[in-house]
């Protein structure tokens, strides 16, 4: 029993087909390595673990982020501990009726008018957690980046958000802070 | 009748271009906030998120150019088939698991959003026009010719 061949002229649209794909891929490459780069090395401005930044090795832990990086919820606990401040990117309804303990409202919708104020109560320095609703909700990630943009110099996101706090059974406070 | 087809083959061959130029162009120009994007998925490792958005949108930008120069037609039309596919199926799998999301076809930081279903609906739009573009150019440059592409 023979096996279905392919025309040569198709067999020559699959490999222009290829040859498109390959150059697209080197062309994309070359224009965005070190943004790639960062990611697939996972260069970030946060603590290394074992090893909390300190006025003393700050400079030898701390490299330009271009990005928030998502944390996991059981990294919370120890980065909270050395300082992180939570940071709310839902909408102001959803921040009353409930947050993470601690955390400090800072809508996506309303970051234009509200990031001057933001940035007079919080240092640059600091090390900031932006979360929103769970892993559907890109507001986190995107006030991240505006974070970032303005000058904060650690920024990462909690994915997992208000829901997967709660459903941790994690303290919640209700009301404007 | 073999003008009407050639009229449709090169109108679809246009919009096709139109489209896929834009949608390589807007995202190139922003390949974090389409990570970010790609991200809410929630079907790749973290990194491979920043791969596909530096190197997908210069495939649908350089298919969008080829088909606006109307050279190596088929070879463009098979890939934005396949890509296509690929979206329609991450799209699919979004509605699936319930994921209220912004689809990221477009602009990755515009504020209007695009829910998976009625991006779901325009991809097939695109199926369509790739499916007559690839057929009228069959029709009109034979793959056996050498400049049948």
């Amino acid at each position: 029993m023979s096996k279905p061949r392919l025309s040569p002229a198709m067999r020559r649209i699959l490999l222009e087909a290829l040859i498109l794909c390959a150059l697209s891929l080197t062309v994309g490459l070359s224009l965005n390595f070190q943004l790639v780069m960062k990611a697939f090395t996972g260069k970030t401005v946060v603590p290394v673990k074992g090893n909390p930044v300190t006025a003393g090795n700050r400079a030898a832990t701390v490299v330009e982020q271009e990005f928030p990086i998502p944390v996991e919820l059981d990294e919370l606990d120890e980065l909270l501990a050395a300082g992180a401040l939570l940071v709310d990117a839902r909408n102001l309804d959803a921040y009353r009726s409930g947050h993470l303990a601690g955390a400090v409202s800072l809508p996506l919708g309303k970051v234009a008018a509200r990031l001057a104020d933001f940035m007079r109560k919080v240092p640059k320095t600091r090390l900031l957690i932006v979360y929103c609703s769970g892993f559907g909700c890109p507001d986190s990630f995107d006030l991240g980046v505006r974070l970032l943009a303005a000058g904060y110099r650690q920024v990462r996101v909690f994915e997992g958000g208000f829901p997967q706090w709660r459903d941790a059974g994690r303290p919640l406070e209700e009301g404007l802070k | 009748m073999r003008v009407l087809g050639t009229v449709i083959y090169h109108l679809s061959r246009l919009l096709l271009a139109g489209i896929f130029i834009y949608a390589g162009v807007v995202k190139a120009n922003d390949p974090i906030a389409f990570a970010g994007q790609i991200a809410n998925y929630q079907l790749l490792p973290y990194a491979w998120n920043y791969l596909v958005a530096a190197t997908l949108p210069y495939l649908e930008l350089f298919c969008g150019v080829l088909l606006l120069l109307n050279k190596r037609v088929r070879p463009a039309v098979l890939v934005l088939f396949v890509l296509n596919l690929s979206f329609m199926l991450v799209l699919t799998s979004a509605i699936v698991r319930g994921l209220d999301i912004d689809c990221g076809c477009f602009s990755p930081s515009s504020e209007q959003t695009f829910s998976p279903v009625w991006a779901l609906w325009r991809d097939a739009g695109f199926m369509l026009l790739l499916i007559s573009t690839w057929m009228l150019r069959s029709r009109q440059h034979p793959p056996e010719r050498a400049d049948g592409d």
